[in-house]
């Protein structure tokens, strides 16, 4: 004991020397850095990267920000957590119709008819039920485990889109116009235009998402969930609720898609029901597993690279979903870590070691 | 209160209420009776629980720590039932266990995964850690120092900071006994400990044991195949063969017993008493 006083152990990990010793803070100050510079990008015009030469670049953009807020609560679902719950495409709608028919005016036509709520009401509103939502399926969901999980949550999103599509003279109240799809009322930040109000909008909740996402996983929701992906039964002896934390997750995951879906709608201003089908899953899998499955970077990297390649391809909607189809057989098979993980088996490679070896003995004959 | 009748065995009836005692358990799974009205008592110290392969041993540590349902019987912790309460209030209530098979989070550290043990002592909630709280933060700094300590009394404050994955099985097993302990139970059981486990690893395991159990006065239950290991550290022992206990005493009385020669020992094993094994 008396040893172990003269020299204590480091509690959080040592330090490695140099510019490593501050990566992980790097990385993070980075990422904040480059997101808090990403408001300029529309005002200073710099949209190209994003366009395919009908200036939607902006939007586009705003649309990265949507997958990735979605990416990140779904990160914490199925990276974390381990909980394989496919129910996020209808969570996604129901906060892009939420929002869309809570804020519309009452007195508007069909396509727009709403309950005049304000914006900045209905979308913290839509958020908290979705959350609340997601909780009450998880329930049931949470004693069952990989496909009956996906098939009993994947019938939640569909349910969810079902609801949407009722006429009008099923149930009035609904007002989300049925199959024929929903005008969207723009919320305006005061001083800019339609586009760059939702590109603020997106960027904001992307922001959000990401701090409370960076905090709580780096501390102990972060092991805790991933306890309950990993050692899932033997939690009992360690006093983890493993059902409680799958709420949890749940939860959060419910939040951040309806969060995005509200923000998707502002930057698409139209909403039709057959976009939530099993299609945006299957976007919100390849942002997700292209991107690193339960790294920390994943969701955002994954998003960057699917709008990026979505756009690209635009022209050939055909095409988008082979290479998208290519693009994941070559994640799992060459990058079963996904593209957060790319430095790190990088670093880790057979050819990396070697060049460093041979720089080593270069400089231990030099004089 | 209880001088006049004191029992013959000693010092251990001195404790009015054993620490954990299970009495009467029966479990069947279907047909098949894998305990058969089970009593046991134990007392703070260290007890062995040996018997040949599917005698039930695990079947017991499982009706304790909440995985299995008993049909028949009780389990009393300091005197308490405890088999309404879920496994997460038996861990609250102080009841500690590791499995056969480590089960870690192996792309987390060793420190993480041992900081699990800690989950139920935090007093700050999840939406603390969210505002950043300075409380919760020294909470946490609070329990990585604890840990810490646990770490390194079984040798592992070397390997903190690694990935759990990156150790070998020997190693994951103590972090695994670590993880139990720093949860502060009053008992704990240890599912085959030992096993797999080199020589060092042994008498680190057993070193660490011992400090623990004196400063704390822990009641610790063994499961374990290794009798050299078993009959140096339990003062009692107690044997279960189909469902029964077929003997119970000091690990003399028990090795010499014809009943769990012919059941579990075989001939030619004696008690090595004067060593410990290393």
């Amino acid at each position: 004991m008396t040893a172990a006083a003269a020299s204590p152990r480091p509690l959080y990990p040592p330090k490695p020397p140099g510019v490593r010793r501050y990566r992980e803070q790097l990385t993070t100050l980075g990422v904040f850095v480059f997101l808090a510079f990403l408001p300029w990008i529309p005002i200073l015009g710099w949209t190209d990267i994003f366009d395919s030469g009908n200036n939607f670049g902006r939007g586009n953009l705003a649309f990265v920000f949507a997958y990735g807020a979605a990416a990140v609560g779904f990160n914490l679902l199925v990276g974390y957590s381990g909980t394989l719950g496919l129910a996020v495409a209808g969570l996604f709608a129901l906060g892009a119709y939420g929002t869309a028919v809570l804020s519309a005016p009452s007195d508007a036509r069909e396509a727009l008819a709403g309950y005049d709520w304000p914006f900045l009401l209905a979308l913290p509103v839509v958020c908290i039920a979705a959350a609340i939502i997601g909780v009450l399926v998880g329930f049931p969901a949470a004693r069952l485990k990989g496909f009956f999980l996906a098939i009993a949550t994947l019938a939640l999103g569909e349910l969810i889109v079902t609801i949407i599509r009722l006429d009008d003279d099923v149930w009035s109240g609904l007002k989300t116009n049925g199959g024929t799809g929903k005008q969207v009322p723009q919320f305006l930040i005061p001083g800019l235009d339609r586009i760059l109000s939702a590109y603020m909008l997106s960027l904001g909740a992307l922001v959000l998402m990401m701090l409370a996402y960076i905090v709580l996983t780096n501390r102990r929701l972060g092991r805790t969930l991933k306890a309950v992906r990993d050692i899932d039964i033997a939690t009992g002896p360690l006093g983890i609720s493993s059902t409680y934390y799958k709420l949890v997750a749940f939860g959060l995951s419910a939040f951040a898609a309806a969060l995005a879906g509200a923000m998707w709608a502002q930057n698409s201003s139209f909403a039709n029901p057959s976009t939530f089908r099993t299609r945006l899953l299957v976007f919100l899998l390849v942002v997700l597993i292209v991107g690193g499955l339960g790294r920390k970077w994943g969701p955002l990297i994954g998003a960057v690279f699917f709008v990026f390649l979505r756009q690209k391809l635009q022209d050939t909607q055909k095409l988008l979903f082979l290479i998208l189809g290519i693009a994941l057989i070559l994640a799992v098979l060459v990058l079963p870590n996904g593209i957060a993980m790319l430095p790190k088996q990088v670093r880790d490679s057979r050819w990396v070691k070697d060049l460093q070896r041979r720089l080593e003995s270069l400089s231990d004959f030099s004089p | 209160m209880s001088a006049v009748e004191a029992s013959p065995s000693g010092a251990n009836s001195a404790d009015a209420v054993a620490s954990l005692a299970v009495d009467g358990l029966q479990v069947a799974f279907g047909g098949n009776h894998v305990l058969r009205g089970v009593d046991l008592q134990f007392t703070p110290g260290f007890n062995g629980l040996i018997g040949p392969n599917g005698a039930g041993k695990t079947t017991v540590f499982n009706v304790v720590s909440g995985y299995v349902r008993a049909s028949e019987g009780a389990v009393r912790l300091h005197g308490e039932d405890v088999l309404k309460l879920s496994r997460t209030r038996r861990v609250r209530a102080g009841i500690g266990r590791t499995f056969q098979a480590p089960r870690l989070i192996l792309d987390a550290t060793v420190m993480e995964n041992t900081l699990l043990g800690r989950h139920n002592l935090f007093r700050w909630g999840h939406f603390a850690e969210l505002l950043l709280l300075p409380q919760q933060r020294r909470e946490e700094t609070e329990a990585r120092q604890i840990c810490m300590d646990m770490l390194e009394r079984f040798g592992l404050a070397e390997a903190a900071h690694e990935e759990a994955g990156a150790l070998s099985l020997g190693s994951q097993k103590l972090v695994e006994v670590a993880r139990a302990l720093v949860a502060s139970p009053t008992v704990v059981l240890l599912d085959e400990p030992a096993a797999g486990l080199g020589a060092g690893d042994v008498t680190v395991l057993l070193r660490g044991l011992r400090q623990i159990q004196a400063e704390r006065d822990l009641c610790v239950i063994i499961i374990e195949h290794d009798l050299q290991l078993v009959t140096s550290l339990c003062p009692k022992i107690s044997v279960l063969h189909f469902g029964e206990i077929i003997s119970e005493g000091s690990p003399e009385h028990v090795t010499s017993d014809p009943v769990v020669i012919g059941a579990y020992l075989g001939h030619g094993f004696e008690v090595d008493s004067g060593e410990e094994p290393s």
